[in-house]
């Protein structure tokens, strides 16, 4: 794989670079669909932005490093050391959700309409992210004979960071199609319907493509903590979904 | 949509998620992977960085610009490590190995963390951030990665009290693979 770039003198890490390069897109989306959908919100857009941003690196870097803990428990100053890789996507996505709901509390707007925005953005930054991570080799996936096996420390590999990147663009139709569907037949959908599929999908993205990965973080009985996470996500969509659309709550929202 | 097809949804998604995170989990590394004890006859003569073949022997600088000798650890169950800083599943492995290594260190193991191409200083850098205990030696013109054939980072060699190396794996070993080799390995020449 190709985990350094040489830009002259220096050395960049490419995962890190596709990190960054995702961030900004993930900004430019969110200022984007933020203007274009929810007006009043337009101008409070990069605070938004910074402080789901901040959650998110507290959340991942504190998922990693509570689940790398005979590397981190050794050394706690690890936890604030600069180091882009160190970053788990659970962690990240939880975090980053959990301070834009706290924004949005402080500033006493309405979470859903924002996070159904908000979801909306997530699924390409999270593909250009991943294939960061295709280059730098991390996350990599478990030995195979597949066809489409990629060539990483002296195997055939699956290529996880390419499944998670097509799970995301799936997603992301999945998403597009219910905004569709929702405003040409104007039956508007229960506010944080998308957030919600959102995290449904991603969880069972989780849970099935973590089975394909051989450097997983593990909790008890080696059980993979993004599968556990990813399974609790969706029971959460489902426990959503069963309180969103209930006759008696939107009586005009039919099939699903 | 009724709530009792989202009671279902959920029981289902549970049980069968549940189901499918139990069959995926990781299992406790079983057996252990070293090649059985060979008598010395089937030992080949000639050093080379294959399982059965004496381990090449090379001597390096360490952090602290010692020389270390690998035919000077004969009697000692070894661990030949290539890695580097910049290399994610190398990085992962480390916390195993020094914590194996911590387990094992009494019983005549020791682990040569071979790094490769890198700045001393970001090598001591490295040990002292993780608390990694085991020396670093710097094979700086990448000779003995070419003599090990480590094309592939991280690779590992286990060399037994003899000299002989008893395993290798090219990638990143779980904690698992590491204690069940090492331990194999010191148990026999006691």
């Amino acid at each position: 794989m190709y985990p350094l770039i040489q830009l002259g003198p220096l050395n960049l890490s490419s995962g890190g670079v596709f990190i960054l390069l995702a961030l900004l897109l993930w900004n430019w989306l969110l200022s984007r669909l933020a203007t274009r959908n929810a007006t009043d919100l337009s101008d409070q857009v990069d605070r938004l932005f910074l402080a789901m941003l901040a959650g998110a690196i507290v959340g991942g870097r504190l998922w990693y490093g509570i689940f790398n803990w005979d590397l981190y428990g050794a050394n706690l100053v690890l936890f604030l050391a600069l180091r882009i890789g160190d970053l788990a996507w659970p962690g990240a996505l939880l975090g980053g959700l959990l301070a834009g709901y706290l924004w949005s509390l402080r500033r006493g707007v309405d979470f859903a309409p924002l996070a159904d925005i908000v979801a909306l953005t997530l699924p390409l930054p999270q593909a250009l992210a991943s294939i960061g991570m295709l280059l730098s080799g991390e996350a990599f996936g478990a030995p195979t004979n597949l066809p489409w096996g990629v060539p990483l420390f002296g195997a055939l590999r699956h290529p996880t960071q390419i499944y998670v990147a097509l799970a995301a663009l799936l997603t992301l139709v999945v998403l597009t199609l219910l905004q569709h569907r929702a405003t040409t037949t104007g039956r508007s959908l229960p506010p944080g319907t998308l957030l919600a599929t959102y995290l449904g999908l991603n969880g069972l993205a989780m849970l099935l493509i973590e089975a394909l990965r051989a450097d997983s973080l593990l909790t008890v009985g080696g059980v993979r903590v993004a599968q556990a996470t990813g399974l609790a996500m969706m029971i959460g969509t489902l426990l959503w979904a069963r309180q969103n659309t209930s006759p008696a709550a939107t009586p005009e929202h039919s099939s699903a | 949509m009724p709530r009792m097809f989202w009671n279902i949804a959920i029981i289902v998604v549970l049980l069968l998620g549940g189901v499918f995170i139990a069959g995926t989990r990781v299992q406790p590394d079983a057996g252990v992977v070293a090649s059985a004890p060979t008598a010395p006859s089937r030992v080949a003569s000639d050093p080379a960085p294959l399982p059965d073949h004496p381990a090449p022997n090379f001597a390096l600088a360490d952090l602290d610009g010692r020389i270390v000798e690998l035919n000077d650890l004969r009697g000692q169950v070894t661990l030949i490590n290539v890695w580097a800083t910049w290399c994610p599943p190398c990085r992962a492995e480390m916390p195993a190995i020094q914590s194996v290594y911590e387990q094992y260190r009494d019983q005549g193991f020791t682990v040569l963390a071979v790094n490769t191409h890198e700045d001393p200083d970001v090598v001591t850098a490295f040990m002292d951030q993780h608390a990694l205990t085991f020396p670093a030696l710097l094979d700086q013109d990448g000779a003995v990665s070419q003599t090990y054939r480590a094309s592939v980072m991280p690779s590992s060699f286990f060399v037994d009290r003899q000299g002989v190396i008893r395993a290798v794996y090219k990638g990143p070993m779980s904690r698992g693979v590491i204690a069940g080799t090492v331990e194999q390995l010191v148990q026999e020449g006691e």
